[in-house]
């Protein structure tokens, strides 16, 4: 089954993935990410064809996956980090093709059953920053937490496709100027 | 991927929708979530019920206006996973207009289980409520959504 | 810092607002987390961290909500409390009401109510 997985990654490039780069990664404190926005996305033009935006849902999902990278990292990618809850995400802006999205994550609170994080979105407008959503996430390590459910023993959430962006950012910010 | 995330509409009143998402192996980003357990991903559960919220206010209104999106989502928690070949089933109540919108109550079943809760806010707005210069857009996004509308209609046809 | 219950009480019901999105009025002393409150798993880790940051505590897990002793064959068999899962449970949540319990010991009757965080924080807060 081990060997499987390794062959499909080779062959197969990434569909759920929702940020493009790291940008800062504290570890067990803090991590920043981006994602651009192009047109050259297919489904941006499913809903609104006419003014194409981008999902809220898949909002939330770049903010989870910024922030489910920082958590899982800090136990060392042990634990099967899964949403459990949005406690709330509020949305000011609707992003368009062309943006760069800046997901902004911050630990709140950490223990062996989970985590809780807040975290910011904004894009620019004219050299501004302005603010796209607010988003309060809790993840939950189902190892230690989900008795009842079933799933595979071994870590299927974290696989080369996020490590490697961290794997990026860490090496790119050790290349000097 | 195509971003429609309701399939079937079974019941609709003015105050309630209850709609289908079916899940496939063929959609193909859950090779990726997760690769050796294909689950529905938790935003896309949101996305289904955010949508049939959508359909609800247009139903309300007879499609008063060309966009429906997410303002807010508060206590949304997830219960149980969604399998390939297993469908998500959203029920979604409607609580009371909102400035701007309307807020709504959801839950979502999975084989009699709760996938998931929450409640939601949407914006319903024209383009032209928001910028002047983008109302030539309305009336396409309009159409649009009427013949994604009209696509979800029930029943098939002998051969 | 020493604590009134009634002072306790407020905060606590300001946390369960904010992490079950319910109204402070459903939020009464004898109202069961999850049946009337519509807990869910996820909400207690929730109720958890909101608490440990209101009140400046560190809850240790299995502290306040002890699943463990629930699922333990020793202590509840056929959905019945063992006489030792009794006297266990007694010791280890002094902030639940047992005398319900006590006279018929069904797993089922067993519910944290907002009074039984409030004993907990209380005890927490005031030691």
């Amino acid at each position: 089954m081990a060997a499987l997985v390794t062959n499909h990654w080779q062959l197969i490039p990434m569909r759920w993935i929702w940020i493009d780069k790291f940008t800062e990664f504290t570890p067990k404190t803090s991590a920043t990410a981006v994602k651009n926005v192009s047109l050259a996305e297919e489904h941006l033009h499913d809903l609104f064809p006419a003014f194409p935006i981008v999902p809220h849902s898949l909002i939330v999902e770049g903010m989870a996956q910024t922030a489910g990278i920082l958590v899982g990292e800090a136990r060392n990618f042990a634990e099967k980090v899964i949403l459990a809850k949005i406690g709330k995400a509020t949305f000011h802006r609707l992003v368009r093709p062309g943006d760069t999205i800046t997901f902004s994550a911050k630990i709140d609170q950490l223990s062996e059953q989970g985590a809780s994080i807040t975290g910011t979105v904004t894009v620019t407008d004219n050299g501004a920053v302005a603010p796209v959503a607010d988003i309060e996430l809790m993840f939950s390590h189902i190892d230690q937490n989900m008795a009842g459910l079933r799933f595979p023993a071994h870590n299927f959430v974290f696989t080369e496709q996020f490590t490697d962006l961290l794997k990026t950012y860490r090496l790119s910010s050790a290349v000097p100027l | 991927m195509k971003f429609n995330l309701i399939d079937q509409i079974e019941q609709l009143t003015d105050q309630r929708i209850v709609a289908v998402k079916t899940v496939t192996l063929a959609e193909e980003y859950l090779a990726d979530h997760f690769p050796t357990f294909p689950v529905l991903p938790g935003v896309m559960m949101l996305e289904a019920i955010t949508q049939a919220a959508g359909w609800l206010m247009h139903h309300r209104t007879q499609f008063g206006k060309s966009m429906a999106v997410l303002k807010e989502a508060k206590n949304v928690k997830y219960g149980h996973f969604v399998a390939p070949g297993n469908e998500l089933r959203v029920e979604v109540d409607y609580i009371k207009d909102t400035d701007g919108g309307a807020s709504f109550k959801a839950v979502g079943f999975v084989e009699g289980q709760t996938a998931l809760q929450a409640r939601i806010e949407l914006s319903y707005f024209n383009l032209a409520d928001k910028q002047p210069a983008l109302a030539h857009l309305d009336a396409k996004l309009a159409e649009h959504t009427k013949y994604r509308w009209a696509v979800l209609q029930q029943g098939s046809v002998t051969i | 810092m020493a604590m009134t219950r009634d002072e306790v009480y407020k905060k606590v019901q300001g946390v369960l607002v904010d992490a079950l999105g319910v109204d402070e009025e459903e939020v009464t002393p004898t109202a069961t987390l999850r049946e009337d409150l519509g807990a869910e798993s996820i909400d207690f880790l929730d109720i958890v961290f909101r608490l440990e940051k209101a009140f400046g505590i560190k809850i240790p897990r299995g502290e306040m909500f002890p699943e463990d002793l629930f699922t333990n064959a020793q202590y509840v068999q056929n959905g019945r409390i063992t006489p030792e899962g009794l006297v266990e449970m007694k010791k280890r949540m002094p902030h639940v009401d047992f005398s319900e319990l006590e006279k018929d010991p069904d797993i089922n009757k067993m519910q944290f109510t907002v009074d039984t965080v409030v004993n907990y924080i209380e005890s927490k807060v005031n030691a």
